[in-house]
């Protein structure tokens, strides 16, 4: 159950593979008028990034398959525009020196605050658009 | 009377005391008498025999290369003191050169025998002139000494002389050899009381057709028997601890049947009523007709290794204390991580309802997707709390191939020392067809510990006689294995035995509640399951069955 998007809607992919965290935070952000494009595998959203413009991701780190970090190198490489916010299980210095060092904008503990979450997201696309 | 009569009365008249006395030196060897004064009175019996004739025994020096004197009453002082001492060889006179050569060697006259070359003038000024001397020989080849004769004229042993000759060595013989047993046995049972002494130990030996019993000075104040006090098997029974006292003689009994040596740990009591925790180990001597002539036994006063004991057990709560606070930690992490997922996910949920309904736009498909989400997500986070059952299988887990007889077994082992000084007893019924496992050793181990731990506490306040656990394994049609642990305690709450498994349910003043909870968790991520009851005649029981490891129903051979 996706709400309608509107045809102008910003896209905003998102990679998690606990699918309880993946819907719901789906729908946080559709609940702010985002497009959101879930995947709950590294390797389908790599797939995506190579054949569409991706302004934002927001990632989990601890994955089963491809880890988030992963996920990161590969971005860097293939779309080094897409701009990156890290949700994560639990703090991890070594992960977050990492993330920042690839470029991530934003390094969320869950459960994270929804407001802190959606403004880091707005802020993100907003940096985006002016570069 | 014929001719042949007369001459056989003669022979009796003669042979009868010759008869007599050597019965009498055949009893004085079998009294132990002195042996100078055996050897002495088989060298008089041998003189009175033949007129002129005199004889000496020379004995052996331990180390085989010099004569002692022996017995020679009626040989000149003189001679009996150069000879003492002499080295034996190929040239010292008869005796020094038969022990040497190790056969008989007859001098007929020594005044002209190289032999004699060297003693000739010692034998001239004491008047003898031949002399014929013949090894002692043991039992076991070795030569004891010699037995000679000696005569003042130059000759050579008649037939008669020869015959006494054999009966003297041969008398000879068993007297030494029986002596040099003896003083072989006293040099041994003095070395052995000696370490017997040295150590903190008794030594101590039954003789049951007596019924007496020898033990050695320390065991006297081991077991606080008086200097003089008389000893028999009643008397170390009396020292046994009672509840201990059918056990010790059950073992003592399976030894004697088995032929085997024993050892058992127990206790025993002392007049004052101290009580010392001692092992004793054993074994018992037999005839040829299978009696048992006598029960050798050691006994060690573990009063020094129990104070190690103790500290160990000291170290080992310290290590346990630890080792909980160290679960706990990584139990708080675990949880934490996994609570995260389904709490972002409701949190992420119900910021999304309350913002649809800011924004006035709420489907009511979405909102009944995202109050779904919350109830799906808030059931998952239960579950974490519960399950620590994921602990136990997320955490590494090493998998291999186990008899469960052997890993009690092992764990008793590691709770002796909480056995020992809980006063209790544990009885372990094992079945040897049990099958292996394909189980985590060290989580089996922490159950297996749990639920003894709680066995022996459960019978704590229980007086030291009742303190009793049954461990016990039993194969399901070699399908499953099973394990139970029997206390006599108080038992279950009666209501719900089960309610033991309960998180937070403890009766214990430092329980955290969580060691039953923990137990099951382990069992049943074993594929297997874990239950508790209340036993009629008291006490509880907590049994756990584990799957026979597949492709292997039937357990090792016992």
């Amino acid at each position: 159950m996706t709400p309608v998007e509107k045809s102008d809607a910003e896209i905003v992919c998102l990679v998690d593979d606990d699918p309880l965290v993946l819907r719901s935070t789906g729908l946080l952000l559709a609940s702010e008028g985002f497009a959101v494009r879930q995947f709950d595998k590294g390797e389908d959203f790599i797939a995506y990034v190579g054949a569409h413009e991706v302004p934002l991701v927001v990632l989990d780190i601890w994955m089963e398959e491809m880890t988030g970090l992963e996920v990161l190198a590969r971005l860097c490489a293939t779309s080094p525009q897409t701009h990156v916010i890290v949700i994560t299980g639990h703090e991890d210095t070594a992960a977050r020196i990492l993330a920042m060092q690839f470029g991530t904008v934003a390094f969320l503990i869950k459960p994270f605050d929804d407001e802190q979450f959606l403004s880091a997201v707005r802020g993100a696309l907003a940096m985006h658009a002016i570069q | 009377m014929s001719e042949r009569d007369r001459i056989d009365k003669g022979d009796r008249e003669k042979e009868e005391p010759f008869y007599a006395g050597q019965g009498r030196i055949l009893e004085m060897i079998a009294v132990s008498a002195p042996l100078a004064d055996i050897l002495t009175r088989i060298v008089l019996l041998m003189e009175a025999q033949t007129d002129g004739l005199r004889c000496s025994i020379l004995l052996l020096s331990y180390d085989g290369k010099h004569v002692r004197h022996g017995a020679a009453p009626n040989l000149p002082e003189a001679y009996v003191k150069a000879v003492d001492g002499l080295p034996i060889g190929p040239r010292v006179g008869s005796c020094g050169t038969s022990m040497y050569l190790r056969k008989p060697v007859v001098v007929t006259d020594v005044l002209i025998d190289p032999l004699w070359s060297d003693y000739r003038g010692l034998a001239k000024s004491c008047g003898l002139r031949a002399c014929w001397s013949t090894p002692i020989i043991s039992s076991h080849g070795d030569v004891l000494g010699s037995f000679a004769m000696y005569r003042q004229e130059p000759r050579g042993p008649n037939a008669e002389e020869t015959r006494l000759t054999e009966i003297a060595t041969h008398i000879a013989g068993i007297a030494i050899e029986r002596q040099q047993d003896h003083g072989m046995l006293r040099e041994r049972e003095a070395r052995i009381s000696l370490a017997a002494e040295s150590a903190d130990l008794a030594f101590w030996v039954l003789y049951p057709e007596q019924n007496t019993a020898w033990i050695s000075e320390k065991g006297r104040t081991m077991y606080g028997f008086a200097p003089d006090e008389p000893l028999t098997r009643e008397s170390f029974v009396s020292r046994i601890h009672p509840d201990e006292r059918v056990a010790v003689q059950a073992a003592l009994e399976q030894a004697r049947a088995s032929q085997e040596t024993f050892e058992i740990e127990h206790r025993i009591v002392l007049p004052d009523g101290k009580t010392r925790w001692v092992i004793t180990r054993g074994r018992s001597l037999w005839d040829e007709q299978g009696n048992v002539l006598k029960k050798i036994c050691v006994t060690i006063d573990l009063s020094a290794q129990k104070q190690s004991d103790l500290q160990l057990q000291v170290q080992r709560e310290e290590l346990a204390r630890l080792s909980r606070i160290a679960l706990m930690g990584e139990m708080t992490a675990s949880l934490g991580h996994e609570l995260n997922q389904p709490l972002t996910a409701i949190a992420n949920n119900a910021a999304a309802a309350r913002r649809f309904f800011d924004r006035g736009q709420i489907d009511p498909a979405i909102l009944k997707q995202l109050l779904a989400d919350i109830a799906a997500a808030s059931h998952r986070a239960g579950e974490v709390i519960n399950g620590i059952r994921e602990m136990a299988r997320k955490g590494k887990s090493t998998r291999s191939l186990l008899n469960l007889n052997g890993v009690i077994g092992d764990t008793i082992r590691l709770v002796r020392s909480d056995i020992l000084i809980r006063e209790t007893t544990v009885v372990a019924d094992f079945d040897s067809r049990l099958p292996d496992v394909e189980a985590d050793l060290v989580q089996i181990q922490q159950v297996l510990l749990n639920l003894i731990m709680n066995a022996l506490d459960a019978v704590e306040t229980l007086p030291p006689a009742e303190r009793r656990i049954i461990i016990r394994t039993r194969s399901l049609e070699g399908k499953s294995a099973e394990v139970s642990v029997r206390d006599f305690g108080a038992g279950l709450p009666k209501d719900r035995p089960d309610k033991v498994f309960d998180h937070f349910f403890s009766t214990k003043a430092e329980g955290t509640g969580m060691g039953l909870t923990i137990v099951r968790s382990i069992v049943e991520a074993h594929a297997g399951t874990l239950v508790a009851e209340n036993v009629e005649g008291g006490g509880a029981r907590f049994f756990f069955r584990i799957p026979a490891a597949q492709g292997l129903p039937v357990g090792k051979a016992a």
